[in-house]
């Protein structure tokens, strides 16, 4: 990554989204637990071109290492509901909102919208009712964000916040959603700070297959903090083209960001606040491509992928504030390259996130929920 | 074979046999081993002793000699004599250690014959200082690190066995004198005198320039009272007047505290809730007071204390944008606070505010707003936009973050994040700038405090500029029209914010308090030389202390310090010793 803060590039040879995942089901029972280890392997935090949350820039709200511990009742009506669908899910995950995590997602490296984007690790009670191509999901949860990797929602905010997400699959392969979320004090965990609204609309195309698969992701996602006075938007595209063993992709994404007061490490913000004040806002354009080698090992289902990821960029501050990309990085240029290799098993078709039912019309390797 | 004989006798030359080597001879040690002496000085000469196999001495065999370790020289080549002996004179080196030689006989048994010799420093030439100078401990206590010293020769040998005579301005040491040991060191340990300041310690050994260490002495502020806060981000300021301190607390409002008025019984040990005025949130969103600062208004015309004027500081970014109102409370009851206005600028928030009492004005710092000036004369109530009477941005609308404002000597002094330190003129109706301004491009300002001839402001570090913290308070002479001049700065290791700067009514001491770093705390100086001031006392907190107020009550004098969270709360410390 070149540069980081003070200008300098940095390598670094990390194992990054170690992740053992774990799902069972009996009858309408599903659990679905992921363990993260990233709090382990990478304490220093993600190394990726202006990753908000995750990023080695801040290290604001590291993934802890419970990422998901969800237990789904789905079609409890069974066929009492008549066509329709109803699920309630409970613990500690993803709130309906916005689109499937990244880690989940073709290019390897985070987005800087991560955080924005998607609303984890809180502790959520969703309910969902599909029925046919349209499923209504709505939740609520704690509003606060993680604040390092082995911390737990605080229980005693469960319910401050809530989200609703639309899903529509309108035709074989194609995915709409739209997501409102109003999250309270999601960076004061005691709970003092602003309020977020939050939107999010996407559009998904996927045609899977055995050995062909097209993907394509377009997002819009918008943050309003603090009654207005700052407000973040995040426009992403992203695709995938699998052919055989061969997977190549590529990622575009403009987005927002807070910058912050930074402690005498300028790799660490402030926590816990002492006011609502920000030192900024950022604008980061990002292009990302890779390509992958799919290689299955052995019979066991391992697949070995050494991939390649390039990322590019430029970022601006936009608000007129004391905040200087060029002052604190040396340029306000930078690239990044990734070179890694990928084991996973069984992760094949899994979208992250996401839990319930899905529209009937959606993607046939998702079409069993999670 | 004929032909490889001459080759094999060049090999035997190049190899450094002597010419004659005659057999059957025997070489001893005969008198000059481990002898010792100053380095540079010639030893006893060395002997050795040639003879036959059967002990008959040999004369005219040649020895030759050469220094094989420590430096220095030796005698070439010797022969021997009637009694078979050969001498030679071996001259140390000048460095301190083992020395060695060695005698050559060709071809005798027992060569070559070894000598060994210790030389041993020179006569001490230098003193010097090693460690443990420009210390800071707190007064009357044993300091950290021992002092130590070192003596050398001529030659930069360490000299062991000198003695080191100490002597101490102020405290006490742990022995008048200590001998050099092999290193050439010496060391002793101060206990600090009980008085605050730098204090001396001499080392000397007679013949050479002595040398100074010098310690600060510092004195350690006593908690007296630690008074939590709700977690609601804590703590910001504390204003203290007639006994009474004000806590803006945010999002709890402003508690009112008895600390040493008497209405409630309070002590600044032993602190009492008075009361809580909880402002209006707007113009921010339900439940965001975000009370920030205050000032309990004593009115000298009326002889009111009838309105406390409370700084909301709501979202903001730094340089561009603020947000959030003045509230006015009615404290006539303490116990009962109620808001009866309140003044809203577009477009900008309120941070720090002074006011000239006397006078009924209140100046605001106001961020990107520059610096108000309000009418607050009279019964204050509702929407107090047609009581303002002068603003100004200093630094102009694209460079006006102002942090805090004072108005003494005449003027209106107001310190801005970005552009600076500035002297304002206030005509009743309109502000001019009279001096200073654009004058700390280093760093970004924070707080000031003007007392008689010279000011102090405060920097913040929020975000680094031209890659520095946030951590020097300037220091700056006042002109006869009390335009500023910067004359020093203080910079503190490991703090990223000078947060608070106040000075003491009494004009003796500087308090600053300091955030973001190992050194975060509160920071007491004397004030004796104003453009010199010297370090009296700290007191650490490690989440970084954010505004730190000074009150004499009871005949004592006491610093109000906001600690950050975690765990927000007002510390009330002790200075009192600080001012004797």
């Amino acid at each position: 990554m070149d540069p980081i803060p003070g200008g300098d590039a940095l390598t670094e040879l990390r194992v990054v989204q170690p992740l053992l995942m774990l799902r069972a089901a009996r009858g309408p029972w599903r659990l679905q637990a992921t363990l993260d280890g990233e709090g382990w392997s990478m304490p220093g935090g993600e190394l990726a071109p202006g990753v908000w949350g995750e990023g080695f820039v801040d290290r604001r709200h590291p993934h802890t290492y419970v990422h998901e511990l969800m237990l789904t009742g789905a079609d409890l009506l069974g066929a009492h509901d008549g066509a329709a669908h109803v699920s309630l899910s409970a613990g500690k995950g993803f709130a309906p909102f916005g689109t499937d995590d990244p880690m989940s997602r073709p290019p390897l490296r985070y987005p800087v919208n991560h955080h924005p984007a998607q609303i984890l690790e809180r502790a959520v009670t969703i309910a969902g009712v599909g029925t046919g191509p349209v499923l209504l999901e709505a939740a609520v949860f704690n509003g606060d964000e993680p604040e390092h990797p082995s911390q737990w929602p605080s229980w005693s905010r469960f319910g401050d916040s809530w989200s609703a997400r639309l899903t529509v699959a309108p035709m074989r392969h194609l995915e709409l959603q739209a997501s409102v979320a109003e999250v309270h004090s999601p960076e004061h965990r005691p709970g003092a700070g602003p309020d977020q609204d939050k939107w999010s609309a996407s559009a998904r195309w996927e045609r899977p297959g055995p050995d062909r698969r097209t993907y394509l992701l377009l997002e819009w996602a918008h943050t309003v903090d603090a009654d207005g006075f700052f407000d973040f938007t995040s426009v992403l595209a992203e695709a995938e083209l699998r052919r055989g063993p061969h997977r190549a992709y590529a990622r575009l994404e403009r987005t927002e960001r807070p910058e912050e007061e930074r402690l005498a490490d300028p790799f660490r913000s402030l926590r816990p606040h002492l006011d609502d004040a920000i030192v900024g806002i950022t604008r980061w354009s990002v292009v990302t491509a890779g390509y992958g080698l799919r290689l299955p090992l052995g019979t066991l289902g391992v697949v070995a992928e050494p991939l390649g990821e390039v990322s590019a960029g430029s970022v601006v501050e936009t608000t007129g504030s004391i905040f200087d990309p060029v002052a604190f990085y040396g340029r306000d240029t930078f690239w990044a390259l990734t070179l890694a290799i990928r084991l996973s098993r069984g992760l094949e078709g899994h979208r992250m996130g996401r839990y319930g039912v899905f529209p009937r019309t959606g993607p046939a390797d998702a079409r069993h929920g999670h | 074979m004929h032909r490889c004989l001459p080759i094999l006798a060049l090999i035997v030359l190049a190899c450094g046999e002597d010419p004659v080597a005659p057999t059957g001879l025997v070489v001893t040690l005969s008198t000059g081993d481990a002898q010792t002496d100053t380095v540079g000085q010639p030893l006893a000469p060395y002997a050795v002793r040639v003879t036959d196999t059967s002990g008959v001495p040999i004369a005219g065999v040649v020895a030759t000699w050469a220094v094989t370790a420590g430096g220095g020289s030796i005698t070439a080549a010797s022969t021997t004599d009637a009694s078979g002996i050969a001498t030679a004179v071996h001259t140390l080196g000048t460095t301190a250690g083992a020395h060695a030689a060695r005698a050559t006989v060709g071809g005798a048994a027992g060569s070559p014959v070894v000598f060994s010799a210790t030389a041993v420093a020179d006569a001490p030439a230098t003193l010097a200082k090693v460690a443990g100078d420009a210390q800071t401990g707190t007064a009357g206590q044993q300091l950290a690190a021992t002092y130590v010293v070192r003596v050398r020769d001529q030659f930069a040998n360490p000299v062991a066995g000198a003695t080191v005579q100490w002597t101490a301005a102020a405290g006490t040491l742990t022995a008048p004198t200590t001998a050099t040991g092999s290193l050439g060191t010496a060391e002793n340990r101060h206990t600090l005198g009980g008085a605050p300041g730098p204090q001396e310690v001499t080392a000397t050994v007679t013949g050479l320039p002595p040398v100074t260490f010098t310690a600060t002495a510092t004195l350690a502020p006593t908690l007296v009272a630690t008074v939590p806060v709700p977690s609601n981000y804590g703590l910001h300021d504390t204003f203290v007047r007639d006994g009474l301190a004000f806590l803006s607390a945010w999002n709890t409002g402003v508690r009112i505290y008895d600390v040493g008025n008497g209405i409630a019984g309070g002590s600044a040990a032993t602190p009492q809730l008075v009361g809580t005025a909880v402002t209006s949130a707007s113009p921010l969103s339900a439940g965001s007071l975000n009370a920030h600062n205050a000032w309990w208004f004593h009115n000298p015309n009326t002889g009111e204390k009838k309105y406390l004027f409370v700084g909301q500081e709501g979202p903001g970014s730094v340089g561009s944008s603020s947000s959030g109102d003045i509230h006015v409370v009615d404290v006539s009851d303490l116990a009962s606070p109620v808001e009866v206005a309140y003044y809203h600028l577009d477009g900008a928030g309120a941070h720090n505010f002074w006011m000239d009492e006397q006078a009924e004005v209140l100046y605001a710092a106001y961020y990107n707003g520059g610096v108000v000036a309000l009418d607050v004369s009279g019964t204050l109530t509702g929407n107090l936009a047609s009581r303002l009477l002068a603003r100004i941005q200093p630094g102009g609308s694209a460079n006006t973050y102002t942090w805090g404002v004072q108005h003494a000597g005449g003027s209106v002094y107001a310190v801005d994040m970005e552009s600076g330190f500035w002297q304002l003129t206030f005509t009743g109706s309109a502000f001019t700038v009279a001096g200073g301004g654009n004058n700390v491009p280093e760093r970004w300002g924070s707080d000031l405090w003007v007392h008689g001839t010279h000011a102090y402001t405060g920097t913040w570090g929020g975000i680094s500029r031209n890659g520095n913290a946030g951590n020097a308070v300037k220091i700056w002479r006042l002109g006869a029209g009390g335009a500023p001049t910067l004359v020093d700065s203080l910079v503190i290791a490991n703090i990223s914010t000078v947060s608070d700067v106040e000075v003491s009514a009494d004009g003796k001491l500087l308090v600053f308090s300091a955030e973001g770093g190992l050194n975060a705390g509160v920071y007491v100086y004397s004030l004796a030389d104003p453009e010199q001031p010297v370090l009296l006392g700290s007191y650490a907190v490690g989440t970084g202390v954010h505004t730190a107020s000074l009150a004499d009550i009871g005949g004592k004098r006491y610093v109000f310090a906001a600690k950050n969270p975690g765990s927000p709360a007002l510390l009330i410390l002790d200075i009192t010793a600080f001012a004797n």
